[in-house]
Formats: structure tokens, C-alpha cells, sequence
């Protein structure tokens, strides 16, 4: 199944949800050339914004991806308030929520690295390159080294265009 | 947590990948807005669906 980015994005912002853009989404704003294929944000753990996320998503129906049908996984504030990240599909796609990121934390840490989008419509933040970058670095995975490579050779012409 | 955002030490590993970045479509890219981004990404999004069906057919054809 496809990811519906526009929606899941729209949905969050109408949501009132605060979140920040990570991952492949983020590297697209700032000019990746590669497909993802989800969308990884991490939110804020006020008790508050997730009672926000989780009326925002449940009309999409979100389940664990990858897991069987039937397990008894419930949307709720109890559940999201419980655990930290979760690796979800919803009826507008694959959603990974973060409630912190490997080498950058929380919303509180990374939101002064973060820029603000006006992005379909809506106001939203997405991650800085710089640390986008770091993040990426401290998760360490060897299939990011390419993505990496990407947004390093993309500050490099930022710099190149602004010289 | 990493503590500074503005010092990025080269990688050697990175290094050796970014020999083979496509900078021509970076630089395109840069031209564009985040938004119009977006946009080429939901188009490359529908071509890759489009694609993956149109070989399936082919695939299921020969078989």
C-alpha cells in the first residue's frame, strides 16, 4: 500500500497535533531525490497532544505494521502514553510515531533544530538538515549511508548556490 | 542526545557514497519549493505503483 503523505500530514496539522517531520519525508523537504515510502514524525508526550494524535488518526484505523491480524492492540491515549515509538499502518498509510529519536531525543530537544513548512495548506515543522543529518549518523544503520551521503552532498550545493 | 549540530566530521563511509550522489537532481531540487518537493514525490510515488503493476502484469502473463 502506498502512503498518502498529503493526508497523513493534513490530518495531523488539522489534528492540532504537534509533531515534527523526520526521516525520508524531512530529506524530501530539503531536496532529497529518493522515494520513501512512510512517514516518521516524532511527537510531543504532553498528555494533551496525545489525546490530540489519537483523535486525529482513529478514523484510519491504525494497527502495529507487520503484525498479525487480531492482536489486542488498542488506539488509545493509555496505549500511547504507555510505550514511546510505534511502527504503525492506518488506512492513509505507514506512520512511524517517535516519541524520541536515536540521537536527537525528544520533541523538546529537536524542535529549536527544526524549520517551520507551511506545507499543504497547513503549518508544520520539519527536522533541520544539520541534524537530520545527525540523527541519522547516531542511528548508525548501514541502509541510511546512501541517504546520508545525500543530505551531506546537499548541504554542499546549498553552500555552493548561496557562495 | 547530540549536543552541536554545527560541527559534521567527515565519515570515510559516507565519504565513498557520496562519490556516487546524482548531484544534477539535487540541484534541481533546490530549485524547486518544499512544497512542489512533495509533489514530485506523490508523482514518483503513482509511477512506482504504476510500474510495479504494469511488470506484475507482464510477470503474470508469462507465467
Amino acid at each position: 500500500m502506498e502512503t498518502d503523505l498529503r493526508g497523513l500530514i493534513r490530518t495531523l496539522s488539522q489534528g492540532g497535533v504537534e509533531f515534527i517531520i523526520v526521516g525520508g519525508a524531512a530529506a524530501i523537504g530539503h531536496g532529497s531525490a529518493r522515494l520513501t515510502y512512510d512517514l516518521d514524525i516524532v511527537y510531543r508526550r504532553t498528555a494533551a497532544n496525545i489525546s490530540r494524535l489519537v483523535l486525529a488518526l482513529s478514523p484510519f484505523e491504525p494497527y502495529l505494521r507487520g503484525a498479525p491480524p487480531g492482536l489486542p492492540f488498542r488506539w488509545s491515549d493509555e496505549t500511547i502514553s504507555k510505550g514511546l515509538n510505534f511502527t504503525l499502518i492506518t488506512t492513509l498509510g505507514a506512520i512511524d510515531l517517535l516519541g524520541e529519536i536515536t540521537g536527537g531525543g525528544s520533541f523538546e530537544n529537536i524542535q529549536p533544530h527544526s524549520l517551520t513548512l507551511n506545507l499543504y495548506g497547513a503549518e508544520c515543522l520539519c527536522l533541520g538538515i544539520e541534524w537530520l543529518i545527525k540523527v541519522k549518523r547516531a542511528a548508525g544503520r548501514p541502509k541510511d549511508f546512501e541517504a546520508i551521503a545525500e543530505l551531506e552532498a546537499i548541504m554542499e550545493e546549498r553552500k555552493h548556490l548561496d557562495s | 542526545m547530540l549536543e552541536d549540530a554545527t560541527e559534521l566530521e567527515p565519515d570515510p563511509v559516507i565519504e565513498a557514497y557520496k562519490k556516487d550522489i546524482d548531484r544534477t537532481l539535487i540541484r534541481e531540487n533546490l530549485r524547486l519549493t518544499v512544497e512542489q518537493r512533495f509533489k514530485n514525490l506523490e508523482r514518483l510515488q503513482e509511477f512506482a505503483k504504476e510500474i510495479r503493476r504494469a511488470v506484475k502484469e507482464q510477470s503474470d502473463r508469462g507465467n
